[in-house]
């Protein structure tokens, strides 16, 4: 048998009720399950966390706007044997400051091939600048429960010695001079 | 109840207790902390580094409960006690073993202590209701976790059947301790402030044992116990308390 | 199949998307030499957290009060997990993190040399929070802004983390220096044993620095070595001095002009040596991973063959 890291699945985490999921990076995890556990060690060592989502990484089909420029024919390409029409989250990524999350979830289509996914999703997001756009089967995506949020992602905010404000190094310098300069 | 209202005996009786789930957290965190940087994966490294420090935390906690209830400072119990002193159980000074055995190790614990809490929100007195309120929160992902890996090493491969079933064999002996009470602490559970020592053992069973066999091991049939009084210890204790205490007992009056 | 004048047009474009401020997404077009030196660099970066757990790690046991344990436990694990971020990112760029583990394992991956340094003492923890986790950030910063965005965003991750990893040694140090005579000693003693493998860091100096041309007009360096290392000395000298304590550098000294504290030279023989495997701790260092490694085979397999059994991942 051979020896792997195994797969890796994508995540994708959100803050609050009401904010879009956003990817803020991946897993290595033999399964759905481990992987939403180790997504929230992984990710969720400070706050704020609600929800997790993860997919395998191999289920995601990204094409960016540089590749599509570059590459006008990409998006005509038909892929595999059609299959009944799916759900698709599609996420996209709109702007180019600095960030700690990547892509965000910003709706879903209906689709019979992740191509055809695509097509709609880039078309449907025509009205803003995009920079890369991701779409995602529904049904490869595992959900964390809600009823998980106050055992699995809330005691994050309990920790505040992982926090920088939790140290006062500044005024520890500033009393310590003022100690010698006082003797 | 409070603080002012516990009887004398009651207040010693509650100390003892304290001490011991204190003792029991301190010596499995600092346990699973050998391991950080060890782990078979990387994300696991984390995980495991995440149980103890919460681990850790839940020490802090009764330590800080004892505190108030006796003025002792938790690092000096910490730091400036013998093993002779000790009052954890057996099985969380063990050795660490292979990964198979610290992971089963964590989940029997992990079990015992989701049921202990979830009792210990009826006591009567209202420190120990909250310190459980809070604690039994994060056992919730202990046990997730734990669980999801015993199920999935007893059923992986061959080997790591073996590894459980051996980890297991090693380990029953020790379970009983878990759930006995002293006598000066039996006293406790009279007065409604910690729960029946049968009913966690009874419920404990409920929970681990079928869920064992689903994971492919055998339930040992060996009745043998250790010693249930937590002021006896194994040989590992005495070196594990010459790492822990060595930089601060370099100088008792040094703050660090 | 691209001609040679088309990919001149194409790095010209990649190159003016750069100067823009746009991030290099995976998926868009890059050199193959953005490609490979973002791997070579992203991988290493990785493989420094995660061997620089070591050194660290093995003070947990020993910590000497309940909240130093606890944050040094917190600290890491965050150690860990920004492994975690960088392996991610090199993966991006279609490396696998079984191909960078084996670099790493069979010791043709480079890491941080810094972490091929015993620690001896306690105070070794405050001074490594302090100055090399202090000279990490600097490095860190300037990264957050680079062109790919993986690597920028693993680094503004890494940068929040960061910073208390920092501020938790300094306050150790602050606190040892005012205590016992021998803390004092300790302390200093780990900042002499500290203090040029930390100017290191930084890498060789400007005018010595192989790949420094590139990867500036490529946004992934954008401030020189020399730079940052100066900026580094600027900050630290002075409050080592208000503490009390010596920086070991018989040449260090102030010019006025240019407020600029001159430091002595560095070593680079040593760091050659230590780059090169034969460091104090080289050989432990991946022992240890070795054996992490091997001995968790047995586990990697099992959980595999669970996965499999149980179909729980399959996309098609």
């Amino acid at each position: 048998m051979s020896d792997t890291q195994w797969p890796r699945y994508e995540v994708f985490q959100q803050d609050r009720a009401g904010r879009p999921h956003r990817n803020t990076g991946s897993v290595h995890a033999p399964d759905s399950e481990m992987a939403l556990l180790n997504a929230r060690d992984v990710f969720v060592r400070r706050p704020n966390c609600v929800s997790l989502w993860v997919v395998p990484a191999e289920a995601v089909l990204a094409i960016t706007l540089e590749e599509l420029e570059d590459n006008p024919d990409l998006l005509s390409i038909s892929d595999e044997a059609e299959t009944e029409r799916e759900t698709y989250l599609v996420f996209r990524k709109q702007s180019q400051r600095n960030s700690m999350t990547y892509v965000s979830h910003v709706g879903e289509v209906l689709a019979k091939s992740p191509m055809e996914a695509m097509r709609q999703a880039i078309k449907t997001t025509n009205d803003q600048q995009t920079y890369v756009w991701w779409v995602v089967p529904e049904k490869f995506i595992v959900k964390s429960n809600e009823e998980d949020i106050s055992s699995h992602y809330d005691p994050a905010g309990d920790k505040k010695y992982r926090m920088p404000q939790d140290y006062r190094v500044l005024k520890q310098m500033l009393d310590y001079r003022s100690a010698r300069e006082g003797e | 109840m409070e603080l002012p209202n516990l009887k004398e005996i009651q207040r010693n009786a509650l100390s003892q207790r304290l001490l011991a789930l204190a003792d029991d957290e301190l010596i499995l965190a600092h346990r699973d902390s050998e391991w950080t940087g060890h782990a078979p994966i990387l994300e696991e490294d984390i995980a495991f580094a995440n149980i103890a420090q919460d681990e850790l935390g839940h020490a802090m906690i009764w330590y800080g409960i004892l505190q108030e209830l006796s003025g002792k400072d938790p690092d000096r119990l910490v730091y400036f006690r013998g093993p002779e002193d000790y009052r954890n159980c057996q099985m969380v000074e063990l050795p660490n073993g292979d990964w198979a055995h610290s992971m089963l190790r964590q989940y029997l614990f992990d079990a015992a202590e989701s049921i202990h809490l979830d009792q210990l929100q009826n006591s009567q007195y209202r420190p120990l209701t909250e310190a459980a309120a809070k604690i039994r929160l994060e056992e919730v992902y202990h046990l997730r976790h734990t669980s999801s890996w015993i199920r999935r090493l007893g059923l992986g491969t061959g080997e790591s059947n073996q590894r459980m079933q051996k980890a297991l064999d090693q380990l029953w002996p020790y379970v009983g301790q878990l759930f006995i009470l002293s006598e000066e602490e039996s006293i406790l559970v009279d007065g409604g402030l910690v729960p029946e020592p049968d009913d966690l053992w009874q419920a404990w069973q409920a929970l681990v044992l079928p869920f064992l066999e689903q994971a492919g091991l055998r339930i040992p049939n060996d009745n043998s116990t250790i010693r249930p009084d937590r002021s006896v210890h194994s040989e590992h204790l005495a070196p594990l308390l010459a790492e822990l205490q060595e930089v601060a007992r370099m100088d008792a009056e040094a703050l660090w | 199949m691209r001609s040679e004048s088309s990919e001149r047009i194409k790095l010209g474009e990649f190159e003016a998307r750069i100067a823009r401020g746009e991030k290099i997404e995976p998926g868009d077009w890059m050199p193959e030499a953005y490609r490979s030196q973002l791997i070579r660099m992203i991988s290493q970066h990785a493989h420094s957290e995660v061997v620089g757990m070591l050194p660290e790690g093995a003070w947990i046991t020993r910590a000497p009060n309940l909240r130093r344990k606890m944050i040094l436990m917190a600290k890491v694990q965050d150690e860990a997990g920004h492994g975690q971020y960088l392996y991610h990112a090199a993966e991006t760029l279609g490396i696998s993190r079984e191909e960078m583990l084996e670099a790493l394992l069979s010791g043709r991956a480079k890491y941080a040399s810094v972490f091929n340094y015993p620690t001896l003492t306690w105070p070794d923890i405050g001074v490594i929070g302090w100055l090399v986790d202090g000279a990490a950030i600097k490095n860190q910063t300037m990264l957050a802004r680079c062109s790919y965005g993986p690597y920028s965003r693993a680094m503004v991750r890494i940068s929040a983390e960061e910073s208390f990893h920092m501020k938790q040694g300094k306050e150790m140090c602050i606190r040892y220096a005012q205590g016992t005579p021998k803390q004092r000693e300790m302390l200093q003693d780990a900042i002499n044993r500290w203090w040029w493998p930390t100017l290191m860091m930084f890498g060789l100096p400007d005018d010595v620095s192989k790949h420094s041309e590139l990867l500036t007009r490529w946004g992934i360096k954008t401030r020189s070595n020399d730079t940052l290392r100066q900026e580094f000395v600027n900050e630290l000298v002075p409050e080592l001095h208000t503490l009390g304590l010596a920086v070991p550098d018989p040449e260090l000294k102030y010019d006025e002009t240019n407020r600029n504290w001159i430091y002595g030279p560095i070593n680079w023989d040593e760091f050659w040596q230590v780059v090169k495997g034969n460091g104090p701790c080289n050989e432990e260092r991946i022992a240890a991973r070795r054996k992490a490694h091997d001995d968790g085979l047995w586990v990697r397999q099992a959980l595999h063959a669970y996965a499999n059994r149980n179909q729980v991942n399959k996309t098609s």
